[in-house]
């Protein structure tokens, strides 16, 4: 698929998830529904979190991607702070692959 | 007709917005320009996610017109880095929109929650308004919105500043680009996990969103290991919504959020 086709697309879908309950619905969705869809960020952020961080290659392996994730989500969870995560995390995996780690 | 909002004079929060008398169904351009203004320091925080999008989709091999357009037109830093991540993987585009969907749900949520203070609003107001919502602005002025202590003009200003914010960083992380050194520059495939994990860390507070987060990351591994392909984003989502639910159990009576 072209690129801008997929960029379109993704528009569509994110204004209508912004918009939809605006101009089409009266009360809100029932309760249950309400409920379930308040876990879908913390849910969707751990499916994108885990995988990426424990099969950086599509299968687990013990690499200098491994250990610099790990080390930078634990800033992430100590700090909450997305400038010391990204520069622990990256700087792990640059002092790592100096060092000779892959 | 029209009602007459006036301000609450004296305990408001948004004190800085003199006594302005504001009809139901306008925007207020004080409280916008507060909304706007108040909003400022938290650029701090989106700067560098700005940058992480921007560097994380050049590697990923997206052209940076491509790049700044979907900044302007998408304009979801979450949904952006995950779109990022899945070019880079080769993903197709149906799977590419069907992780933005997922990813951006939440906004369904936020927009509900402002159907009753938008009530008097146009549908053009409405649908203008509703371009740019997101999760920091919601968060930062949706109290006082939801209270009536302040319009939504709050809210649009507040959405407006971080909208300007997000192009900025987006266009100042695409001229840094080129002058990442090439040992940092493989480690950026960890540029999407990290900041997810940055994103994810402050919403575990609860035993039913640790159980969501718990059950979806289980999940996401397993079918990752079997399946493949980024079905696993999906079948995670409702595996964590179903955990974090029973896990809650009855719900007490509380407002959204």
């Amino acid at each position: 698929m072209d690129v801008w086709l997929i960029i379109l697309g993704m528009t569509l879908v994110t204004y209508l998830t912004r918009v939809l309950p605006l101009v089409a619905m009266r009360n809100g969705p029932g309760p249950l529904v309400s409920r379930a869809l308040r876990f879908v960020p913390t849910a969707v952020m751990s499916a994108l979190v885990v995988p990426a961080l424990l099969l950086p290659a599509g299968r687990f392996q013990v690499s200098a991607s491994l250990w610099a994730g790990l080390t930078g989500a634990a800033i992430a969870w100590r700090t909450h702070n997305m400038f010391l995560t990204l520069l622990g995390g990256l700087g792990a995996y640059t002092i790592l692959r100096l060092m000779g780690i892959v | 007709m029209a009602t007459k909002r006036e301000k609450p004079s004296s305990g408001s929060i948004g004190d800085g917005v003199a006594t302005e008398t504001v009809e139901e169904g306008q925007i207020s351009w004080a409280e916008f320009r507060k909304g706007f203004t108040e909003t400022l320091p938290l650029w701090l925080g989106i700067v560098p996610f700005g940058l992480a999008y921007a560097l994380a989709a050049r590697t990923a091999g997206l052209g940076p017109v491509e790049i700044q357009a979907m900044s302007i037109m998408v304009y979801a830093g979450a949904s952006q880095l995950t779109a990022a991540s899945l070019f880079a993987a080769g993903a197709g585009g149906c799977s590419i929109i069907l992780a933005t969907l997922l990813v951006n749900l939440r906004h369904l949520l936020f927009a509900t929650s402002l159907t009753e203070s938008l009530r008097q609003f146009s549908l053009l107001k409405k649908m203008a308004l509703a371009f740019s919502l997101t999760d920091a602005s919601y968060v930062l002025t949706i109290e006082r919105v939801l209270s009536g202590q302040a319009g939504p003009g709050l809210l649009w200003g507040a959405n407006m500043s971080l909208y300007v914010c997000w192009q900025v960083s987006t266009l100042a992380g695409l001229l840094v680009g080129g002058v990442i050194p090439d040992t940092i520059g493989a480690g950026l495939q960890l540029v999407f996990p990290l900041s997810f994990a940055v994103l994810l860390a402050p919403s575990l507070t609860s035993r039913s969103n640790w159980a969501a987060a718990v059950v979806a990351g289980g999940l996401a591994l397993i079918v990752q290991l079997t399946l493949g392909g980024s079905w696993y984003l999906l079948i995670a989502a409702l595996g964590g919504c179903l955990a974090g639910m029973l896990v809650e159990g009855r719900p007490e009576r509380k407002a959204i959020i």
